[in-house]
């Protein structure tokens, strides 16, 4: 163990550094849910394109830097402390850009990384269905095979993002007969191909950040299924595996809100609850354990290592770290926490983010569903 | 920058484990409490043999010259056994303090050999565990460390963790080896690494119990409430580990940020134990109620780590006055200042 950076992680940090610095947008940007602050983020994907930090972990061949996990928290922690832009190519980044690396033709990769890594087209995910939700493998969505095409049919859900994104992937029932994880493909779609419906959704803050989406007999190419039709079901686990369990979330998020959490603590010291001032402290320590932890895990990985079940894990940490910081946030405010912008404009970031706090214990696997794993595959208890 | 333990380091405390768990079993200390002292020879020369005491001192005075996150990955396994001899406070808390101080030698020899036992005594404790058939005397006076052999007869105080032996304090007196808060910080690190020992253990029993236990004819364990409880209580312990590392490692570069580290530690490690406690009597039911089954050793063991070596208010009191204070740099990119 050796918690001190080398001489080239400082040169790293500071050339993210002085990159950022000269590039993140002075003025926050409008929400990515919104249709002009969705343009603005992807205006910002290509910003950090040109400068060849889209997709730092990525291969070079790919277009990325081919970034170590330690460069890549080092990156974040550069990225969060300039305040930059959520990444409205999350998606491409940490879910399908992999899944495409491991899975994909050397077709399929110059035809989907390239775009995806110059921010040319933006992502979205499409996996739950209104009947298929923590249980996955209920989904009906069809895709029939005619010829060299698939026929989709069918319904998904909460597909965040889809209101403006360019494409789609999602895990469709090949196999009408089949049951359950068999018979699934995954399969990559043009939101604007036809026969696709999009329904954008209002969120608990009012803006459309996922959508519905119909699909009433889209045609789309068989070229664009990833790996054997079928084989959906592990190559979407796969997907969900390391590069999520480690990379969804970075510490540096969780860092930067307690940081303000405390500032805010300092200004509201006086009229502030006592059991507060204790839970602005867990705030700033859970999200060094978080950090601590990732640090130790990308080691792990680094080393050769695997993340298994633990992922799970760091997913009811960082999603109830995250919550309660926030809900101390609103708390402190007070009679002001309902407002959404403050005396003189400025937006309420506490209350948008402790909206959208909420959801982190639902998306990505619901924490109920993490502690079914956590006890079943860690603890070996009886299903 | 490179946060994992060695190959060296995982081999260590896997058989240091394996050992405690032949011969540190439960019923051994259901023996222990069965008996007048509480102690055992045999089980203190079968720490000695297996080199333990001189973990941390260094070879030239016969030790193995670990380090003190060594120490910490040592006295998790100490926990997880419930081992009632007075082994970390000398192995792990008092031999780097004496390494550091200088001119020890000879005590330092005499630790690695087992024949030397070191009580600590702080302010911060009503009590000195294991004062009674400790050789020296670690104490404080005006916020100096002193050290000084042990002559005195104490006055026995009953804990309700049956297997530790507390004593009223001793006049504070010796010479000086160091400071008052340096004993605090490492016995504070120790007993954080300690207390996720105890934690793992508990969650152990519980786990065993629930897959055992049968109501409504199938295992309790499938029941989800169970499962959800016993889930929740291995994040808080999974995250108070590497806490404690990383806190060791800024105690052994002597960092000036390590106090705060080291009650990060402390607070995560006890809270993480102190809710594992409850949850695993929660899972045995009635049976966890009881002085027949094991988990009690376990979850007294607890109670006392948490409120030693400084208690939640005196550990929050530190995180305070350097985060909410401001002499820490907090924020992203100082995940390690
Ligand atoms: C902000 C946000 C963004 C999202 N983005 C996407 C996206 O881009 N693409 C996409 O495909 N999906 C997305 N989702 C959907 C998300 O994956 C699902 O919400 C999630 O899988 C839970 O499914 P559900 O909402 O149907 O809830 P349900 O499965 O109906 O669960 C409701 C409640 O029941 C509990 N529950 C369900 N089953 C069990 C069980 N076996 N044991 C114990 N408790 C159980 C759940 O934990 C939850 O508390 C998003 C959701 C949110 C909130």
């Amino acid at each position: 163990m050796h918690l001190a950076y080398t001489s080239e992680q400082q040169a790293f940090r500071a050339e993210v550094r002085a990159w950022m610095e000269a590039n993140v947008p002075k003025k926050p940007l409008v929400t990515l849910e919104r249709e002009d602050g969705y343009h603005q983020h992807v205006e910002w994907e290509r910003k950090l394109a040109s400068g060849n930090w889209g997709m730092v972990t990525w291969p070079e061949a790919y277009g990325g830097r081919g970034l170590d996990l330690i460069q890549w928290l080092i990156f974040e922690e550069e990225y969060y402390r300039a305040g930059a832009p959520l990444r409205v190519n999350q998606n491409g980044i940490f879910l399908l850009g992999p899944t495409v690396m491991e899975f994909g033709t050397d077709e399929q990769k110059a035809r989907f990384l390239t775009p995806m890594a110059k921010g040319e087209l933006i992502w979205a995910q499409a996996w739950s269905e209104p009947n298929a939700g923590s249980d996955m493998a209920a989904i009906t969505s069809k895709a029939i095979r005619d010829g060299d095409h698939y026929v989709i049919s069918g319904q998904k859900t909460w597909s965040s993002r889809a209101s403006f994104a360019d494409w789609g992937f999602g895990l469709f029932r090949t196999d009408p007969d089949s049951k359950r994880h068999k018979g699934l493909s995954f399969i990559l779609f043009d939101l604007n191909a036809p026969g696709v419906t999009r329904r954008p959704i209002r969120q608990l803050h009012g803006d459309p950040g996922f959508a519905e989406l119909f699909f009433d007999e889209v045609r789309v190419p068989v070229a664009n299924r990833i790996a054997g039709e079928g084989e959906g079901w592990n190559v979407a686990m796969a997907t969900a595996g390391f590069e999520r369990g480690l990379m969804l979330r970075s510490p540096a998020r969780f860092q930067a809100a307690a940081e303000r959490l405390v500032a805010l603590f300092r200004k509201h010291e006086a009229a502030a609850a006592p059991a507060a001032r204790e839970q602005v402290m867990q705030a700033w320590m859970d999200a060094q354990a978080y950090a601590y932890n990732t640090y130790a895990v990308a080691s792990k990985i680094m080393a050769g290592g695997h993340i298994g079940a633990e992922a799970s894990l760091n997913k009811i940490f960082w999603s109830e770290l995250d919550r309660a910081a926030h809900r101390t946030a609103m708390q402190l405010l007070g009679a002001s926490a309902e407002l959404r912008h403050f005396d003189g404009g400025a937006l309420n970031t506490w209350l948008e983010g402790y909206i959208f706090s909420l959801s982190g214990p639902i998306y990505a696997g619901s924490n109920e569903i993490q502690r079914n794993i956590i006890a079943e595959r860690l603890l070996g208890l009886p299903r | 920058m490179d946060f994992t333990i060695t190959e060296d380091q995982a081999v260590l405390t896997q058989g240091v484990r394996d050992y405690l768990a032949g011969v540190h079993a439960p019923e051994l200390l259901r023996a222990l409490d069965a008996s007048d002292s509480r102690r055992s020879a045999d089980v203190w020369q079968g720490l000695v043999e297996m080199g333990l005491p001189g973990l941390l001192v260094p070879e030239a005075e016969g030790g193995l010259g670990l380090s003190l996150l060594d120490g910490v990955l040592i006295a998790a396994e100490l926990g997880r056994a419930g081992v009632a001899e007075p082994l970390a406070d000398t192995a792990l808390i008092a031999a780097p303090l004496l390494g550091k101080a200088g001119n020890q030698d000879a005590l330092l020899a005499a630790i690695a050999t087992g024949e030397a036992k070191i009580a600590l005594q702080h302010p911060v404790n009503p009590w000195v565990a294991d004062l009674n058939g400790a050789s020296h005397v670690l104490s404080v006076k005006d916020g100096a460390l002193l050290l000084a052999e042990n002559n005195g007869r104490a006055d026995l105080l009953e804990s309700v963790d049956p297997l530790r032996r507390l004593y009223a304090p001793v006049a504070a007196e010796g010479t000086e080896v160091g400071s008052a808060d340096a004993l605090l910080d490492h016995a504070a690190l120790i007993d954080a690494a300690q207390l996720v020992g105890v934690a793992d253990a508990m969650l152990e029993q519980a786990t065993d119990y629930a897959k055992n236990r049968s109501q409504f004819g199938q295992p309790i364990g499938s029941f989800q409430a169970v499962k959800h409880h016993l889930a929740t209580a291995v994040v808080k312990i999974e995250f108070a580990k590497p806490v404690i590392q990383r806190a060791a490692v800024a105690l052994a570069e002597g960092s000036a940020s390590a106090p705060v580290h080291v009650s990060h530690a402390k607070l995560a490690a006890a809270d993480a134990a102190w809710a594992m406690s409850e949850t695993a009597i929660q899972t045995h039911g009635a049976m966890g109620y009881t002085y027949e089954v094991d988990l009690h050793f376990w979850m007294k063991r607890a109670w006392a780590l948490s409120g030693a070596w400084g208690d939640r208010a005196f550990h929050l009191a530190r995180i305070d006055a350097a985060v909410i204070g401001g002499a820490l740099p907090i924020g992203p990119g100082h995940s390690f200042a």
